[in-house]
């Protein structure tokens, strides 16, 4: 039995919670996409270099004397108008062809090769480590936990619930999903569907870099950082249906805690054939995802 | 108010609207009849801006419409109650109606409170509903959210169309009876409808479609204008 206890507190309850804050960070990324895709139907292959960008934007700022709290705040706002700019100069383009799908997707694709080549054009291919900026750590019913992973895991899902808030319960969020069903109603009410298209995708940009600057202090910043990332991203996004707020909060926490749980009783390098097994089973059964789509009942 | 000149729109390589041209004045409702698929509802969305029209001009309130992006004309006074009332499902009643503010951005908060207000004391079912998702409504109530919708803006003119379709007698009734408020409180209608002898005791003026062609127009209250149209429209 306290043998039991042992297992719980110090193997089982860490792993779980360094799970946790990785799938906070996830759900962040994983929100930007299905967003997105929600509203414009567009899939941003450029979103991980959207996160790697916003990473290095905190790290130059960073040494130029900007705190971290400031970073917070000052990336995310520098993030908008390049996600406004890249709607507004790039997608709407090719938005109304008809092959936006394909268009769309090699348009960011494209976009991504071009943003991650600049970083490595500006700062170099090497690693960075940005420093810890909430050093130490606390003690939790006698597990050590490091403070900023905490700051994580409290700071993120705050920001998911605004987020949810947001979509869900203002009129701006009501303005969103009334376009992601049926664009051209929403528009003959007045709702501006072109200052939504670009508004939405600078939004998803702007917490795709928000991420970046969350997770350099844990996962340190290189220009292929979004790599390894967007995977992830985007199996949560497809498990929990594409289009769903609901869905990406809801596979995101689940999934890394698949992977999380798993690395304790198989080798780490099974955790991703075992995660994207699952997406491939999800997309057998249910190839819709969990959850429906933004904008629809 | 409303002025259609000579206007023709494509769907692909299919030639909908073959050189259409129309007018509605101030206060005035102008039927819109015709068979199933001849462009009577391509009219009403080349007018929103749905459909760019090829050539020809539309004109609202001496504004020329081409070029203009649906919610730029929605914002102009226009008002859409569309086929099928396209109701969000993933919104609530009130979600669904308040999107209707959005057609006059610069208006006061206490005056948009007013409007919707109004609303629900017009429509007490919407009001008991508010919260539930606009698409469980029964359809009556669905065409009822669908004109609440443009009441609650700005609107001068309206396009209506096919606001009775699979609905009750007694819910038709009810449609035509808003219908003829709104035509009181002043404002143009377009109204495309099956049910023309409903429509006719409503509308001051109405135009036949047929293959893309207005092929006939007349005065509502001529007997002579009537018979002809019924001769045109009857299978």
């Amino acid at each position: 039995m306290a043998d039991l206890i042992d297992y719980l507190q110090f193997v089982l309850a860490p792993q779980a919670l360094n799970g946790l804050s990785l799938g906070v960070a996830v759900v962040l990324m994983a929100l930007g996409l299905t967003i997105i895709f929600g509203l414009l139907d567009v899939i941003n292959m450029a979103h991980g270099e959207f996160y790697a960008v916003g990473a290095f934007l905190a790290l130059t700022l960073a040494g130029l004397g900007v705190g971290f709290w400031a970073l917070l705040v000052l990336v995310p706002l520098l993030m908008l108008p390049i996600g406004w700019l890249a709607e507004r100069w790039l997608i709407a383009r090719v938005f109304h062809s008809r092959d936006r799908h394909i268009l769309t997707l090699l348009l960011t694709f494209g976009l991504g090769m071009i943003m991650e080549d600049l970083l490595k054009l500006v700062y170099g291919p090497n690693t960075q480590r940005p420093e810890n900026p909430i050093e130490g750590g606390t003690e939790i019913l006698g597990m050590f936990l490091p403070n900023y992973r905490l700051f994580l895991i409290g700071f993120g899902l705050a920001l998911i619930a605004a987020v949810w808030l947001v979509v869900f319960r203002t009129g701006l969020g009501a303005m969103v999903r009334a376009a992601a069903f049926d664009k051209d109603m929403a528009s003959s009410l007045g709702v501006p569907v072109r200052r939504v298209y670009a508004g939405t995708f600078a939004f998803g940009v702007a917490l795709a870099g928000l991420s970046g600057v969350l997770l350099a202090p844990i996962y340190s910043v290189f220009p292929t950082m979004g790599r390894d990332f967007i995977l992830m991203a985007f199996t949560v996004v497809i498990v929990g249906g594409m289009g769903s707020i609901q869905g990406a909060v809801v596979a995101g926490l689940l999934l890394t805690q698949v992977q999380a749980l798993s690395s304790l009783y198989i080798s780490p390098v099974w955790s991703d054939p075992l995660v994207f097994g699952i997406m491939v089973l999800v997309l057998m059964v249910r190839p819709q995802g969990l959850f429906g789509r933004l904008g629809h009942a | 108010m409303l002025s259609i000149e000579n206007l023709h729109a494509h769907y692909g390589l299919s030639h909908v609207l073959q050189g259409v041209s129309l007018q509605a004045g101030p206060g005035e409702v102008v039927g819109l009849f015709g068979r199933n698929g001849v462009g009577k509802t391509t009219i009403l969305k080349s007018v929103a801006g749905w459909v760019p029209a090829s050539s020809g001009a539309i004109r609202f309130g001496g504004v020329d419409l081409a070029g203009r992006t649906p919610d730029a004309i929605a914002r102009l006074g226009l008002g859409l109650v569309p086929e099928d009332r396209r109701i969000f499902p993933g919104l609530s009643v009130e979600e669904n109606l308040r999107l209707g503010l959005l057609q006059c951005p610069g208006r006061a908060r206490r005056e948009n409170e007013q409007a919707i207000g109004q609303a629900f004391a017009r429509f007490p079912r919407l009001a008991e509903r508010r919260r539930q998702l606009g698409t469980t409504l029964s359809g009556g109530e669905q065409q009822m959210l669908a004109m609440a919708r443009v009441m609650v803006g700005t609107a001068k003119l309206l396009l209506i169309d096919e606001p009775t379709e699979g609905l009750a007698p007694m819910i038709v009734d009810e449609i035509f009876a808003i219908i003829t408020e709104l035509k009181r409180a002043g404002l143009t209608i377009l109204l495309v409808e099956q049910n023309i002898h409903r429509a006719l005791d409503v509308a001051d003026r109405f135009y036949a479609v047929e293959r893309g062609r207005i092929t006939l127009h007349g005065e509502a209250a001529s007997p002579a204008d009537r018979a002809r149209l019924m001769e045109m429209v009857a299978v």
